[in-house]
């Protein structure tokens, strides 16, 4: 097949950019996860099933450039994946974009407690051994029959330090892509960030990889944060890794998309106006690739039954997962993998806190204003440090955002007082709800509460809010 | 009930309907907004392993509500 391109991963910040005829920007590369939303048919305790936005992936679909699945949620690196059939929408993402290939991570986000599956609410790094490469064939295999196209996975960042109980990085995913005779999306951020963190270098890591393997690179801006060079997409390809790339990218002859990588809440903050010139810079590495042909061959889909997890792997996930939520894993230092020592532990306790409180923040945007102007952030801070203790989190908006309204509903006749703020948490978690559950509820209001709103969209309290009684019904509508 | 509806987005993902009784005053577009913004941020978030601003960006809005944007703490690019 031809090689499709430069590209961008899709949001709606960005999509003026796929609209306005560039010829630079060649390739739409979608995470399908984020218009999807997760629903319960039977209540809080039943199984989700996970809902895509159809009319916004049809438009997507209509935009001029040629299109990639990278999905987000559900990694191929672990022992489990969250509940329900996540497999249907990403192979229906695959075929209503026609998609060229699908890619996932090598990571994994959920573990298992003595009460169930539970997840980390991030992308946390696998048990990287001969038993890893053996799970992560396996899952990647299984993916691709349910997937029907070419399947690629992410060579992650970890920010743990290297151990000496572990493959390198480089034959860690190596082996993983042969075993699984699958694609490889190199994504060099990640892999600058783990040898700027202390891992493996990069050009050992290429060293050890099947590079006619690699059919996308990912380019990406960080930050330094704690003593930590973050994979944050939060910026500009820094010009170090441009070298990287343009050092690289000649050596792969299968290269088929070069895609840039950037958080929709950094966009202002960059600007359109730099993203293009990022486009301008990864179509001068583009041309250093080696072939006008490449070729991107299926992964060996299987039908392999359940695969019997080892104890090692589900002990490195418990421990991992809960240490990184900032539990104690329960089985002592000696049964804790030695991770309880890893340096790297705080980082992700900080960057999953602000996963969390982005999510409620995102769904239960007014409270969470009415929360700040009222109590102060030292406050809220406490409270959201205070939940995260207490309750697992969950990667879908929805899902966080219910688990938080809950608690601060069980919590709010012991915290400071706050002006409406029972009244706007009961109609933001109604509404969640309603998303969430099928539920219906009904709403009383004592005032105008479009003016409360107006003033916290100012962001601070009203002053005087005009008295008006009525009921609002929130009810699903399918 | 005694109902309007209170129309929101005709993109068929909306999966909820919010009524109101028919004689409030109040602006019923404006109540379109407060809802879709809840209603249409309940997905995953994208691919990274970096800091999500979302919390913070409310948070500097509050706190100083004439600065849009401001550096994070402890975040240096």
């Amino acid at each position: 097949m031809r090689p499709l391109g430069v590209g961008l991963v899709y949001f709606q910040e960005l999509d003026s950019l796929f609209r306005e005829g560039n010829p630079e920007l060649a390739v739409l590369e979608l995470e399908p996860e984020t218009l999807w939303e997760k629903f319960h048919p039977e209540g809080a305790g039943g199984e989700p099933v996970y809902l895509p936005n159809t009319e916004v992936i049809a438009r997507i679909a209509a935009l001029p450039q040629k299109k990639l699945v990278h999905s987000v949620g559900f990694p191929v690196g672990g022992a489990k994946c969250y509940g329900g059939d996540y497999v249907t929408p990403l192979a229906a993402a695959v075929r209503e974009l026609n998609a060229a290939w699908a890619s996932e991570h090598l990571s994994f986000n959920t573990f298992s407690t003595p009460s169930g599956l539970e997840q980390v609410g991030f992308l946390l790094p696998p048990r990287q051994t001969r038993e890893g490469v053996e799970l992560a064939v396996h899952n990647i295999r299984r993916l691709a029959l349910g997937m029907q196209a070419p399947i690629a996975f992410e060579t992650g960042v970890n920010y743990l330090k290297p151990r000496a109980d572990e493959l390198s990085d480089g034959a860690f995913f190596a082996g993983i892509a042969k075993g699984a005779n699958c694609g490889i999306l190199l994504d060099l951020h990640n892999l600058w960030a783990n040898e700027r963190n202390g891992r493996q270098p990069i050009e050992a890591v290429l060293d050890e990889l099947p590079l006619d393997r690699v059919w996308e690179v990912h380019l990406a801006g960080g930050m330094l944060l704690d003593g930590y060079y973050l994979d944050s997409h939060s910026g500009a390809i820094a010009p170090e890794l441009i070298d990287v790339a343009a050092r690289v990218i000649p050596r792969l002859q299968n290269l088929g998309a070069l895609i840039f990588e950037i958080q929709p809440g950094y966009v202002p903050r960059l600007g359109l106006a730099e993203v293009r010139r990022q486009l301008t810079l990864m179509n001068e590495l583009w041309r250093l690739r080696p072939n006008e042909r490449i070729i991107v061959s299926s992964a060996a889909a299987s039908s392999m039954g359940a695969k019997e997890i080892p104890d090692d792997i589900s002990q490195w996930e418990r421990t991992l997962g809960m240490l990184a939520l900032g539990h104690w894993p329960g089985d002592g230092a000696n049964g804790s993998c030695g991770l309880v020592e890893d340096p790297a532990i705080p980082i992700l306790q900080k960057l999953i806190g602000e996963f969390r409180s982005g999510r409620i923040s995102r769904a239960l945007h007014f409270t969470t204003t009415l929360m700040l102007a009222s109590w102060g952030s030292e406050r809220v801070h406490a409270f959201l440090n205070e939940y995260a203790s207490q309750r697992y989190p969950d990667i879908f908006t929805s899902g966080e955002a219910d688990r938080f309204a809950c608690y601060l509903s069980e919590h709010l006749d012991h915290l400071p007082p706050a002006p409406y703020l029972r009244d706007v948490l009961r109609f933001e978690h109604a509404l969640v709800r309603a998303a969430l559950y099928g539920e219906s509820a009904k709403v009383q209001w004592d005032i105008d509460l479009t003016e409360l709103f107006d003033a916290l969209e100012q962001g601070c309290l009203p002053a005087a809010v005009t008295p008006q009684k009525f009921t609002m019904e929130i009810a699903p509508d399918f | 009930m005694n109902s309007i509806e209170h129309t929101q987005d005709p993109d068929p993902f909306r999966r909820v309907k919010v009524y109101v009784t028919r004689d409030i005053a109040f602006n019923l577009d404006k109540m379109n907004q407060v809802t879709k913004k809840v209603l249409d941020r309940l997905g995953c978030e994208g691919c990274h392993s970096g800091r999500m601003i979302d919390f913070h960006i409310i948070e500097d809005f509050v706190v100083n509500p004439k600065l849009e944007l401001q550096d994070l703490p402890g975040g240096r690019f």
